[in-house]
């Protein structure tokens, strides 16, 4: 009795060294960390308005975020796991995307929640990533391409097609309108449909993958403007980019 | 004036009623124990399904892929045939989430899905050497999707393992140990080396 009492107790003190190590996220702070300062004041706030008026009008979170350095790992794991621990996109439907920026390891990436990846393919962010994002980061312009990046990505997430995408883009126009007003009509129509099922509670329950997903997808972040994850998951979707 | 515990029929009510509590909580324990081990089962399976899943979009790829790069690489005749061949086998192993705990059948489905990666990889090599190939729209899109399906494979066995973990150690510790009996659960195979993200679209020249 005693052994097994024994055992249950070092169980008990084991089981936060069991799970994952983590490296330590940034805060969630808003639609947009730039913990790596790479973006003006005005860009900022056009990104946060930008993404604001996207979650507004689909319930699509999308999150910039830029930090120093990815503490020593691929950015395919760090991608994944900050999605996952910030619980970006809502719960059930994990329709959250990062864009990811780390300078100092020149590298990028576009993290994709399972249920935006139909949408925002691997082909489509790659696109995203190779022909936006990284010919501006090449040329030491962060600014431009984060911001013609995240716009590219709610276009594709809009309607638009890779194929119409790569037409636009060799003469590098400014798209600051990336959406035709149908398609926001038809957006609109889509959020109160979910809403509507939501209220009815025909959510469809989401596959809980391990332990970490489930115990992160709660503890969502704060910041300025109130915004925090609900739950999004991640399962490695995206595309990844080095300059 | 000195408080002295009175009466011995006290203290024997006083074990008696330590060791209901004991006996109670410890049935209280077990309680608590009837669902862990099929709702962490279900995790599990989920988990599984999630991998399988992703396998299988990947070798869902490879006719397309393979389609493209005869147009442009003929003489990579037995490179292709090599996947072609290395895709066959895999999606003929299957595993059923009631054979998770044998470990034959999962070092199988390993063997079968670690060669049809291999073969991938080799082709996404040789392709190399093709500079029209490498510029094909088709192609690159491919690449990519490719790139996006390994890593999803490799987030997909971590969670898995990470399940696993989880539903083991349940099985495997006190009073789940008792459940598992019962329920005659079996611990279940985790994978040997997670195939990682960063390893898949390096090669190896042996």
């Amino acid at each position: 009795m005693r052994q097994r009492l024994l055992i249950l107790l070092l169980a008990l003190l084991l089981w936060p060294m069991a799970a994952r190590a983590e490296p330590a996220f940034p805060a969630l702070s808003g639609r947009v960390v730039d913990d790596a300062a790479l973006l003006t004041l005005e860009n900022r706030a056009l990104l946060n308005d930008t993404l604001q008026r996207h979650e507004q009008m689909t319930g699509e979170q999308f999150v910039v975020v830029t930090v120093p350095d990815l503490q020593g790992m691929p950015i395919e794991d760090f991608g994944y796991q900050l999605g996952r621990h910030w619980g970006i996109g809502q719960k059930g439907r994990d329709n959250g995307a990062l864009l990811i920026v780390a300078p100092n390891d020149r590298q990028t990436r576009l993290e994709i929640g399972y249920g935006l990846e139909d949408r925002l393919t691997d082909a489509a962010s790659a696109l995203i990533i190779n022909r936006v994002m990284l010919p501006a980061f090449r040329a030491g312009d962060f600014n431009k391409g984060i911001v013609e990046g995240t716009q590219a990505a709610l276009s594709v997430l809009g309607g638009t097609t890779s194929e119409q995408l790569a037409a636009q883009l060799p003469p590098n126009e400014d798209q600051d309108d990336p959406l035709p007003w149908p398609v926001i009509v038809l957006l609109i129509l889509f959020y109160f449909m979910i809403v509507r099922s939501r209220r009815s509670g025909s959510v469809m329950g989401p596959i809980i993958l391990g332990s970490t997903l489930g115990r992160s997808s709660r503890r969502g972040g704060f910041g300025g403007g109130g915004f925090r994850g609900s739950g999004g998951g991640f399962g490695g979707g995206g595309a990844s980019g080095r300059w | 004036m000195p408080v002295r515990s009175p009466s011995r029929p006290f203290v024997v009510f006083e074990r008696f009623f330590v060791l209901t509590a004991l006996l109670i909580s410890s049935l209280f324990l077990s309680g608590c124990g009837v669902n862990t081990i099929p709702t962490l089962d279900e995790q599990v399976n989920a988990a599984w399904a999630q991998v399988e899943n992703q396998y299988k979009r990947r070798a869902d790829l490879v006719p397309n892929l393979v389609e493209t790069v005869k147009g442009y690489a003929k003489h990579e005749n037995q490179t292709l045939k090599d996947v072609i061949e290395a895709r066959a086998k895999a999606t003929s192993v299957t595993l059923s989430p009631q054979m998770l705990s044998d470990p034959e059948a999962v070092k199988n489905f390993e063997q079968s899905q670690s060669q049809l990666g291999g073969a991938l990889a080799r082709l996404m090599v040789v392709a190399e050497q093709y500079p029209n190939l490498k510029a094909n729209d088709n192609f690159i899109a491919l690449q990519s999707q490719l790139e996006g399906t390994e890593n999803r494979i490799a987030v997909a066995r971590r969670d898995y393992i990470a399940a696993v973990q989880t539903y083991n150690t349940q099985v495997r510790t006190f009073p789940g140990l008792i459940w598992a009996k019962i329920y005659g659960a079996k611990p279940k195979q985790t994978f040997a080396a997670p195939e990682g993200a960063e390893n898949a679209p390096a090669v190896k020249f042996n």
